[in-house]
């Protein structure tokens, strides 16, 4: 037998040809018709299914040409139907077209009667289903035979007896279209597996590509079955399944396996697989080798997982146990064993498969049982294991990335972070960390940053330290210094926040250790939210400094420890980082001012001193650095002459030694403020030194006034000028208006030198509004402050 | 053609899976309805005769699945229809998005003689569910857009418009038919001496 179809190129023309035909012969068989010539109509009709005879058309090309032809016997059987229904009944017809010369065309055409035979006398009905049943089975070519039965399965589709109970036997009952269409299914998917082992092996992928095309035809007599609609569930756990499953099992084959479990997924209802779970898993057991099981057990779990949600999880199952009782089970439980069971019995699945049956049960345990975290946990441990499984037989101890296992896990791990959107829960479930060991590096930073990226979107606050605790490894180490992730964890390290101060700090501690073994790299990015953390927690105990009696020891601990992780930087070769820090913190013990703070703050102001001396060397970063230090010494109010003494003279001293002049003279003028501080409620400042801060600004001048261009001389005088008017406001009277006046003198003086510029614009524009407010203050003098007596503005 | 024959008429069912043309179809042939989901696969056919202007009409309306997976021979069926019924579910938008490329996908497949005015009929069902999704007003000015096709709101599950869309169904089929059988007259001429050119019907000796 030549069971070759042909190349695609002439399947167009050879469907082309035969479609021809088959346009001829309908018209002259309708022409026939109308004029009740049913013989001849008849011979026509008969040619033109004798085109299902060809071996040449591919299954697609011989799908066209049996529809083309089946439209064209409808027109046949309606005109019977109409006669037969008018009383005009033809002898013998169903025996009469039996003479048709060829087996193809003489069973279309009986089936094609047969139906109008049943449809006009139902008595005829169950042994005619039968006899056309096994007729059918005079057509052994798997294709032609296939399509032959697939019009049987429509022709018969609604005459098929569906009532339990027959008024007259002969009609059939619903036991006669089950029995009717198994056997159909049997022959049909023999057919189907009969392709396989037709013709030579180099065609198996072709073979296989059309076996796949005429699947469909097998798994429609599973539709039909679906479609009685007087099977019961009873019915379908004693005849329809066990039918099905017999056939599924004994032919082999495991393509025929796969669709057809799928396809019995799909087509019988939910319910039906709720009665009959553990005969449906038990029969996936027994299946070929090469049948992907996986996909079969995913797509149930699916469907009841979607049903049990719809059903709001009210769903009764229960199994029959082993000495014949009943009992409720929960759908999980089912799978769990079951999917257990499968995978030890089937030694050869892939690991990733292993993994994908764990995921289809960590859906079903999310969907179906939101209330029992334990169904998830007992998943990831599973998982756990199976993961252990893969390193003991690669011998590696992390799996690959991007694997098709890495990809699971990463999916069973992202599932249920995507589903509580609550890392508390998933902290809460035992296994889920010790998962995450099994990633390699890059995908532990993966699943970090998909869990850092979760709590922030969620706004969830970690608010223990044993919460805290798991967590920390999970998305630590594995952060690496992309800053990007970096600035994340350090968002995450703000979600921190507990309602208990004594908490808090626990949680602090606990997130540093973790973090501190990140390097300097890492550290950077997420200690300085690990300090200001620390310095609103001094702030929080001191606003309950009357429901604590410890909180001033509390915040020496607190600053002792800001102090050793600003140490920890220090320590990482930074410099800027901790300057500012320490500076921070400095500020931080002033204002909260408890027992022993000036001792505290003097330790990480000259902790921050320190390191400008030996570690800030770029000029630009020098000045940013002192300016900060003065400005931060400004704003402290606790320290007595021991401490402030040496402090602002070393500040001094820094700032006259800056590398450029007009840097110096900047930060030499920013020191008059360390001599001369504004008075506080109304009190002046003890350590206030009205000359030293004189010296300062005429030093500043002096500097100003090497500067080699004009313009930068002009405006360092011009900013002097308003140092030299703030601070005599703020009542120092050694800065006399003599002294003012010569500032404004020379500033008139080097202005005058200048040529026409947007800097030199802006530089008058600077010194006559610091004049206008000069004026107005000789006007209007402050009552509190010194006034300009005795100045002249010209 | 005399016109005293009784008509018989093709209609295709499309649409996205699970907006309901199984439950549809079976409402309007059997008026009956389940709410159990038993996923078609492949293409199915029920007849059912109607009345249209005193005409009895056979209706062969062919159910199909809406998944991609289940139609693996491809899509022959559609050849020859008389209607085209493209429903969606008013609950889940992106059934309505998919009524476009179903009516395109159509087209090509099935090549009507007149694409442009070819029968369509859109139906949104499950409008019984209280979660609509699909507003009417968008569904028909989306059918404005398209020529003018009839649009109809149903309920599958409680029998709302469904014999009233099929009526629309059937009475446009028809007047396709109508047109159409003034040009199928005569088929292709036939060629008496038509040489064979190594055509071989027969394929093999086998005698089936």
């Amino acid at each position: 037998m030549t069971n070759q179809a042909s190349p695609v190129e002439e399947q167009e023309k050879l469907l082309d040809e035969a479609l021809n035909v088959v346009k001829v012969q309908a018209f002259q068989m309708k022409r026939c018709l109308d004029k009740s010539k049913l013989m001849d109509a008849l011979k026509h009709a008969s040619t033109m299914l004798g085109e299902l005879r060809t071996s040449l058309l591919s299954p697609k090309s011989y799908y066209e040409l049996y529809m083309a032809i089946t439209d064209e016997l409808r027109h046949l059987e309606l005109y019977l139907l109409e006669e037969f229904q008018k009383g005009r009944k033809v002898a013998d017809l169903y025996e009469l077209v039996q003479y048709a010369g060829n087996i193809v065309p003489r069973l279309y055409l009986l089936i094609t009667v047969g139906l109008v035979y049943i449809k006009t006398n139902s008595n005829l009905r169950r042994d005619l289903l039968k006899d056309l049943v096994e007729m059918c089975r005079g057509v052994q070519h798997p294709l032609r035979g296939l399509f032959l039965r697939n019009y049987l399965l429509q022709c018969t589709r609604n005459v098929l007896p569906d009532t339990a109970e027959a008024q007259n036997e002969n009609e059939g009952v619903v036991k006669d279209a089950i029995d009717f269409v198994l056997m159909n299914f049997a022959e049909m998917n023999k057919l189907w597996v009969r392709m396989q082992h037709q013709g030579h092996s180099r065609d198996k992928e072709r073979r296989e590509r059309e076996r796949s095309e005429l699947r469909i035809l097998v798994g429609t007599n599973l539709v039909r079955l679906s479609q009685l609609e007087s099977v019961t569930v009873e019915d379908y756990g004693r005849l329809v399944l066990p039918g099905i499953l017999e056939q599924v099992v004994s032919c082999r084959d495991a393509i025929a396996q796969e669709y057809l479990m799928e396809c019995i997924i799909q087509v019988f209802p939910d319910e039906f697989h709720l009665a009959n779970l553990q005969p449906f898993l038990k029969s996936c057991a027994e299946l070929q080798p090469g049948v992907n099981i996986k996909n079969i057990i995913i797509a149930l779990i699916e469907r009841l997982a979607t049903y049990s949600q719809r059903n709001e999880g009210n769903i009764n199952l229960s199994v029959v146990l082993e000495d014949g009782k009943e009992q409720e089970v929960q759908l999980f439980e089912v799978f769990s064993d079951q999917v257990a069971a499968i995978t030890q019995s089937r030694t050869d699945m892939p690991p990733e498969d292993m993994l994908s049956l764990q995921l289809a049960l960590l859906k079903l345990a999310q969907r179906c049982h939101p209330d029992k975290l334990n169904y998830v946990d007992r998943v990831l441990a599973h998982t756990d294991k199976i993961c252990a499984d893969i390193h003991q037989a690669s011998g590696k101890t992390h799996l690959e990335h991007n694997t098709a296992v890495f990809k699971e896990l990463m999916k069973i791990l992202k599932l249920p972070a995507d589903h509580y959107k609550n890392i508390l829960t998933l902290i809460k479930l035992q296994n889920y960390a010790p998962l995450i060991r099994h990633l390699n590096h890059p995908g532990r930073i993966m699943i970090a940053v998909h869990l850092i990226n979760d709590v922030l979107e969620t706004d969830c606050l970690i608010s223990t330290p044993e919460d805290d605790q798991p967590d920390q490894p999970t998305a630590e180490p594995d952060v690496e210094d992309f800053m990007e992730e970096q600035g994340l964890l350090a968002r995450l390290i703000h979600h921190f926040k507990s309602e208990s101060a004594d908490r808090q700090y626990l949680i602090l501690s606990a997130a540093r250790k973790a973090l501190q073994a990140g390097g300097a790299a890492r550290i950077q990015h997420t200690f300085p939210p690990i300090v200001f953390h620390a310095y609103r927690l001094a702030h929080t105990y001191k606003q309950l400094k009357d429901a604590d009696d410890m909180w001033e020891k509390k915040c020496q601990k607190i600053f002792q420890f800001c102090h050793q992780t600003i140490t920890m930087l220090v320590k990482a070769e930074l410099a800027e980082l901790p300057l500012r820090l320490y500076l921070q913190g400095a500020l931080a013990i002033s204002e909260i001012g408890f027992a022993n703070h000036e001792t505290i703050a003097y330790e990480f102001l000259s902790q921050a001193f320190s390191l400008y001396e030996d570690e800030i060397s770029d000029s630009k970063a020098q000045l940013a650095a002192i300016t900060l230090i003065i400005a931060t010494f400004e704003q402290i109010n606790c320290f007595g002459a021991e401490n402030a003494e040496p402090m602002r003279t070393q500040c001094a001293l820094a700032a006259s030694k800056l590398l450029k002049k007009p840097d110096q003279s900047r930060a030499v003028a920013l020191c008059a403020h360390l001599f001369w501080k504004a008075p506080k409620d109304g009190k002046q400042w003890p350590l206030n030194d009205a000359s030293r801060a004189l010296d300062c600004l005429k030093k500043a001048a002096r500097v100003a006034q090497q500067c080699m261009d004009g313009g930068v001389q002009a405006q360092l005088l011009a900013e002097l000028l308003g140092r030299y008017a703030l601070l005599r406001e703020r009542g120092n009277a050694c800065l006399t208006t003599t002294l003012i006046d010569a500032v404004i003198q020379k500033i008139r003086e080097e202005l005058a030198n200048l040529d026409q510029s947007e800097e030199v614009e802006q530089i008058t524009k600077h010194f006559h509004n610091t004049l206008q407010h000069l004026k107005n203050r000789m006007e209007c003098p402050d009552p509190d402050g010194l006034g300009y007596e005795g100045l002249t503005l010209s | 053609m005399s016109s005293r024959k009784k008509a018989l008429l093709k209609v295709i069912i499309l649409g996205d899976s699970g907006v309901g043309k199984t439950s549809l179809m079976n409402q309007f042939v059997n008026k009956k309805f389940s709410n159990q989901y038993k996923a078609t696969i492949g293409a199915d056919f029920l007849t059912k005769e109607v009345i249209v202007d005193d005409r009895i009409v056979t209706m062969q309306i062919w159910d199909t699945a809406g998944q991609e997976r289940f139609q693996s021979l491809g899509v022959a069926f559609y050849r020859g229809a008389d209607c085209c019924v493209l429903v969606f579910d008013v609950t889940a938008p992106n059934t309505f998005k998919s009524l476009e490329s179903w009516r395109d996908e159509f087209l090509i497949q099935a090549s009507p003689r007149d694409p442009d005015n070819f029968p369509f009929v859109i139906l949104g069902n499950k409008i019984d569910l209280d979660n609509r999704a699909v507003s009417a007003k968008r569904a028909q000015q989306w059918c404005q857009s398209k020529n003018d096709i009839p649009y109809f709101e149903t309920s599958a599950k409680e029998a709302v418009n469904v014999e009233l869309a099929f009526q629309t169904i059937a009475r446009n089929a028809l007047a396709q038919e109508t047109e159409a059988e003034l040009y199928n007259e005569f088929p292709d001429q036939i060629k008496l001496n038509a040489n064979d050119n190594g055509r071989n019907r027969d394929g093999d000796n086998c005698a089936c």
